[in-house]
């Protein structure tokens, strides 16, 4: 039998803190964003049109009513679509603390099927407001759960995150340059050549951003947010997803993410409010997922429709509150801030271990007497 | 023969880039677009150093065949550890180093499941727990038992964890030598 977390800290009431920690954070999350006028909103987490990203998968189920009417729902990848809604009725500055939902994903250090997401949206401004936003709402956490500490930054598995200093800014470009030596603006056939150069495979089906993400995940993502956050920003245009393009240079997106000791935390937007242009790329990433396999369903016509009313330009984030307070709590797994973890409600490995198949060898008991372990933690799978 | 990163999990032996390495983390990401990428913690079997790379799913590697066999620990003789197989009285050498910070809670006499490749010794599972008396601590504060209060104490072994203020030395608890988390203690 799995011992659950809940047990855990029945015996160990030390594991209950990073845990409790993190009310401490949402708290202060909710105190930051209303002393600044904007409005806390919910929206439904079981929705008709959930997102299009074509990496996402959704978890579906279906709406009986008493007559026996059945509508097919799933649950909200992120509540986006309804909080842009909103901008267009004209509510205002918003933010939402909420659950969002991903399937086809495992339980592992990062990544929980069902996780907390904090997004915010600021009408008439852009990604650049949710950058300082982002700084201002670190330093008030770190001085809301360390006084002493005055907001000047946190400690981090023994290194010390810079809040105050103003945040490293870097544009993608730079960052491929700078750690990988690649020059992007020189084209796809450039891109794989490096790629091929530096060890990756690269074959004729390899897409261009498969190879930009080989890069970007081994070369430049571990040396994000080392001194102080790291906002990378301005990522090629065909990474735009809901960010409109750059007016300074239509070849990148207005669009940031967030990393703090190599970790992504939170993806920002310029938001897109050219409803031509959405459309356009929401059917790009329907067939995609068709492509792939993925369940599908129809655009958000209603979404659609409140681009069309008209969006103030507006920019909009989401940021990872599972990780965040896993930083907070100096832990290295979203697990040691979850009371409930998926995998112990499910009876899964958390990340499949080879240690933990059913037949594999027996376990070994090294306490003495062994009459002791008869309590002992099993494997994650039996 | 090859192994893609579908069958990727952690405790996984295989050669990358000509080395064998296990695979002791690993994580599914998505960062766009349906192509998909395993974030990984390689431990080279023959340092002990731990790298990260992340392979694009479906790319495949070398797979390193290794058997598992419990053998019984006999000593320790500097950076060596030497084990036998109590059927057949063979003996086996690792390093220390590529059995890594689990060494500390051996104990002599205790078998344990031991991974080999081609006779050589690669790893060893870790036991989920295992019982230890403290040694040293600082004495308790009598009614003191505030949630989430903790400190360090010092186990027979000499390894130092973190533990519920109300322990005191002469106590058995429960640790997980593979985390070094404190689970229970199982007598006052």
């Amino acid at each position: 039998m799995v011992r659950s977390t809940w047990e855990r800290i029945r015996s160990n009431p030390a594991l209950a803190a990073p845990r409790l920690l993190r009310e401490r954070i949402i708290d202060a999350i909710r105190a930051f964003f209303k002393a600044r006028g904007f409005h806390e909103v919910e929206t439904p987490l079981l929705v008709r049109y959930p997102g299009m990203e074509p990496y996402l998968e959704v978890f579906q189920t279906t709406w009986t009513t008493a007559r026996g009417e059945r509508h097919v729902g799933y649950l909200a990848t992120s509540p986006e679509y309804a909080m842009k809604k909103l901008l267009a009725a004209g509510v205002g500055p918003i933010f939402q603390i909420c659950k969002s939902f991903r399937n086809r994903e495992d339980v592992s250090a990062l990544h929980n099927p069902e996780f907390t997401i904090l997004e915010w949206y600021r009408p008439h401004a852009d990604y650049t407001a949710l950058m300082d936003d982002c700084a201002e709402l670190f330093r008030h956490i770190a001085r809301a759960l360390d006084p002493a500490s005055d907001g000047a930054g946190w400690r981090y598995q023994g290194r010390w995150i810079d809040f105050a200093a103003p945040w490293e800014r870097l544009p993608v470009r730079e960052a491929f340059e700078r750690y990988a030596g690649v020059r992007l603006q020189d084209g796809p056939d450039a891109l794989f050549a490096a790629a091929r150069a530096k060890g990756y495979p690269v074959s004729a089906e390899t897409t261009w951003e498969q190879a930009y993400h080989q890069i970007f995940l081994n070369e430049i993502e571990p040396h994000l947010g080392q001194g102080t956050p790291t906002i990378l920003y301005d990522y090629p245009i065909a990474m735009a997803a809901l960010a409109r393009a750059s007016p300074r240079d239509p070849s990148v997106a207005e669009r940031f993410e967030l990393y703090v000791a190599g970790i992504e935390l939170a993806n920002a937007f310029s938001e897109l409010i050219d409803v031509e242009e959405q459309r356009r790329r929401l059917l790009q990433e329907q067939e995609e997922r068709r492509r792939l396999g993925r369940t599908l369903y129809d655009l958000d016509e209603d979404f659609l429709r409140a681009l069309e009313l008209g969006l103030p330009p507006s920019a909009g984030i989401a940021l990872g509150v599972d990780r965040l307070a896993m930083l907070f709590a100096d832990v290295t797994s979203i697990r040691d801030v979850l009371w409930f973890p998926a995998d112990e409600l499910f009876g899964t490995a958390a990340c499949r271990d080879d240690s933990a198949r059913p037949g594999g060898e027996r376990q070994t008991d090294a306490s003495p007497g062994g009459s002791a372990s008869a309590a002992g933690e099993q494997d994650m799978q039996r | 023969m090859q192994i893609t990163t579908t069958e990727f999990r952690k405790g996984l032996y295989i050669l990358f880039r000509d080395e064998p390495y296990q695979i002791i983390d690993l994580e599914f990401v998505n960062p766009g677009k349906g192509s998909a990428f395993f974030r990984t913690k390689l431990k080279s079997l023959k340092t002990g150093r731990v790298i990260d790379y992340t392979f694009k799913s479906g790319e495949s590697v070398e797979d390193y065949p290794v058997v598992t066999r419990e053998l019984q620990y006999l000593y320790r003789d500097g950076d060596h550890l030497v084990f036998m197989d109590p059927e057949t009285f063979n003996q086996y050498t690792a390093e220390a180093e590529v059995l890594g910070p689990i060494v500390d809670f051996l104990r002599e006499n205790d078998t344990y499941s031991v991974m080999l490749h081609d006779d050589e010794v690669v790893g060893l599972r870790p036991p989920k727990r295992v019982v230890l008396t403290v040694a040293q601590a600082e004495p308790s504060v009598k009614g003191n038992t505030a949630t989430g209060l903790t400190k360090p104490v010092v186990l027979d072994n000499g390894v130092t964890i973190i533990a519920p203020a109300f322990i005191e030395v002469g106590d058995t608890i429960a640790v997980n030598p593979d985390t070094r988390e404190y689970i229970e203690r199982v007598s006052a």
